[in-house]
């Protein structure tokens, strides 16, 4: 599905420390997808949801997703047609569920000053590398390794058991 | 290896893990609230294509968030949950008004030291006071290798060492030691790690209070926190846990860290959480003064048996203050037929509070705790982000139940320490 994972798109700058309940409102958590995804992230920028295209690309600074679970975030950041979430870290459970979902992200250290909203970046997300097109800047990050790559390959964990992978089910070291 | 790291490598069938390695772990228990569960229950129909669950005995239900549905649609959700459980061989199924997810698994015993237990929601890390290991993870992780295979992956994480020694102060509880860390270390403090609680302060601690421990480490980032278990968290297992036989983890002596933090807890006071998050931590006296509408006592971290008590204390003969909706909320049926025991709820009635169904209360607005515009409320809850509770513009202090019952009784943020 994702296969390539080699992405171009225009940036969405977010700050820190956003929490799952800044990208997903409270009282449309229960309330379906499409309802949702007209209101993603609009706490901290009411022109995304708005605004956003599919292929646009996410920068966030440390900590992106923090505070509740809440698998649905990831799912609605998916949803808006964003190709890929960068940020200098993210926060466990939306890092655990985004790769989980086949909602492709990346750690890039440094990634936030080095972009504005609206620069055209291009992501290699295998290869771990950042690219600011509009600046010519290139950044590398933390590429993922073993079964996280193989999840974001096949679009997710649900996919990645469908295609007969067995390994989960073993006692063996997933890492290989 | 520190207790964590053997739970997880015995879970995985190996001699030994360390930090970084990626294992598949067998899960003891999956427990997930209504909010959770119906999501969860989706998942497994529209995306997995449902099958048959590998072992339901495993797997608990608990309906916290909507204990008596106003709408509809709220109404279907648990209709839904319900359905699933039954057509799946779920019987672990704690209806409305039994308490709050995580406090009604250990009323009911379905833990024991050693196991590994999971859940979708944040604060599934609470088991770590007990010698577990506990985290959330997400709806698909849920659907596709537990409830498919009883198991689920895990990256070993480092450990932060947290020391805590002294004697609190006057009008200061261990919630506020809690808090107190979370505006220290911040938000992102400990994203991927553990979290080690330990010291004099914490081996004094009830198993009660060392659960806010572990309990708000998540809000921390930290995958799980954990208490290295001692006499007190056998004796506790003894007289809770439905399993005859455990194992005990305990750290060897040679356990590395990757960073240390020490804190005398008597350096610290009575601390409020204010908008917009729970790291936005201040001392009370900065905020001292601000009306309240709305003060709660409840939910899953402040509707302990213990946090009653302390409301009952400042209560008992007074009157709210009349500007004030009290709201109490046991954390499970059992806390609640303890307090009425004791003459708490009577305590309760008495001063003009309302006393609400055991459940997660006001931690969303998603059965109570809506707020409209400007309105402010004090609660012992965990979250405080605007909107949460109603009109973005509603305002969610947190604190512990002393600093929440002083203030209902005067209307406004007060001192514990200027309270008689």
């Amino acid at each position: 599905m994702n296969a390539g994972l080699i992405f171009e798109g225009n940036c969405w700058k977010f700050g820190h420390n956003i929490p799952t309940d800044m990208i997903t409102p409270t009282h449309l958590v229960l309330g379906g997808m499409n309802e949702m995804v007209k209101h993603v992230l609009e706490a901290a920028n009411p022109d995304f949801p708005k605004n956003v295209q599919p292929g646009d690309i996410i920068v966030a600074g440390r900590n992106f997703g923090c505070s509740s679970g809440r698998a649905i975030a990831p799912k609605a950041l998916k949803a808006t047609g964003i190709s890929v979430v960068l940020a200098e870290f993210f926060s466990r459970t939306l890092y655990r569920n985004g790769h989980e979902i086949g909602l492709p992200i990346l750690e890039v250290p440094g990634i936030h000053a080095a972009v504005e909203t609206g620069h055209r970046l291009r992501v290699d997300v295998e290869r771990g590398i950042a690219e600011n097109l509009t600046t010519g800047k290139l950044i590398e990050g933390r590429a993922p390794t073993g079964f996280l790559l193989d999840m974001l390959k096949a679009g997710g964990l649900i996919p990645l058991l469908k295609s007969g992978s067995r390994f989960f089910t073993s006692e063996q070291d997933a890492t290989r | 290896m520190n207790m964590i790291e053997k739970i997880l490598a015995k879970a995985s069938g190996k001699k030994q893990v360390v930090p970084g390695d990626i294992v598949i772990a067998k899960i003891d228990l999956m427990v997930m609230h209504d909010l959770s569960s119906s999501l969860v229950s989706r998942v497994f129909r529209d995306e997995l294509g449902g099958g048959t669950i590998a072992d339901p005995s495993r797997i608990v239900f608990v309906f916290d968030h909507n204990i008596s549905p106003a709408t509809q649609e709220a109404a279907e959700t648990l209709v839904d949950a319900r359905r699933f459980a039954a057509r799946h061989g779920i019987q672990k199924v704690f209806d409305c008004g039994s308490g709050s997810l995580h406090h009604v698994v250990l009323e009911q015993g379905l833990w024991a030291p050693g196991q590994i237990i999971i859940g979708c929601d944040s604060h599934s890390t609470i088991y770590g006071a007990l010698g577990l290991f506990s985290t959330g993870v997400g709806n698909n992780s849920m659907v596709g290798l537990g409830f498919g295979y009883c198991r689920a992956w895990f990256r070993v994480p480092q450990t932060i060492k947290v020391l805590l020694h002294g004697v609190l102060g006057k009008g200061v509880s261990p919630r506020d030691v809690a808090q107190h860390l979370v505006g220290f270390m911040g938000e992102d403090g400990a994203v991927y790690k553990t979290l080690e609680f330990t010291g004099p302060f914490i081996e004094a601690l009830s198993i009660e209070d060392r659960m806010l421990f572990p309990l708000m480490s998540i809000d921390l980032g930290a995958k799980t926190g954990f208490i290295n278990p001692d006499e007190k968290t056998i004796a506790y297992a003894r007289a809770h846990s439905s399993f005859k036989k455990f194992d005990l983890f305990q750290n060897d002596p040679d356990v590395t860290y990757e960073n240390e933090v020490e804190f005398d807890v008597s350096k610290i006071g009575p601390l409020v959480a204010c908008p917009p998050t729970i790291g936005n931590v201040k001392p009370v006296e900065d905020v001292a003064g601000i009306p309240i509408n709305i003060a709660e006592v409840g939910g899953s971290t402040g509707g302990r048996l213990e946090d009653l008590r302390v409301l009952g204390k400042w209560l008992k003969g007074q009157k709210v203050h009349q500007s004030v909706r009290m709201q109490v909320v046991p954390a499970t049926r059992g806390i609640y037929l303890e307090a009425l025991r004791e003459g708490l709820i009577e305590t309760f009635i008495l001063a003009g509070a309302n006393v609400f169904p055991p459940g997660a209360g006001s931690n969303q607005a998603v059965n109570m705790g809506a707020m409209g515009e400007g309105e402010a409320m004090i609660s012992t809850q965990p979250r405080n982000f605007p909107g949460r509770n109603g009109h973005p513009k509603a305002r969610l202090y947190l604190a512990s139940a002393t600093t929440v019952a002083v203030s209902a009784l005067t209307g406004q943020i007060t001192d514990p320490r200027q309270a008689s």
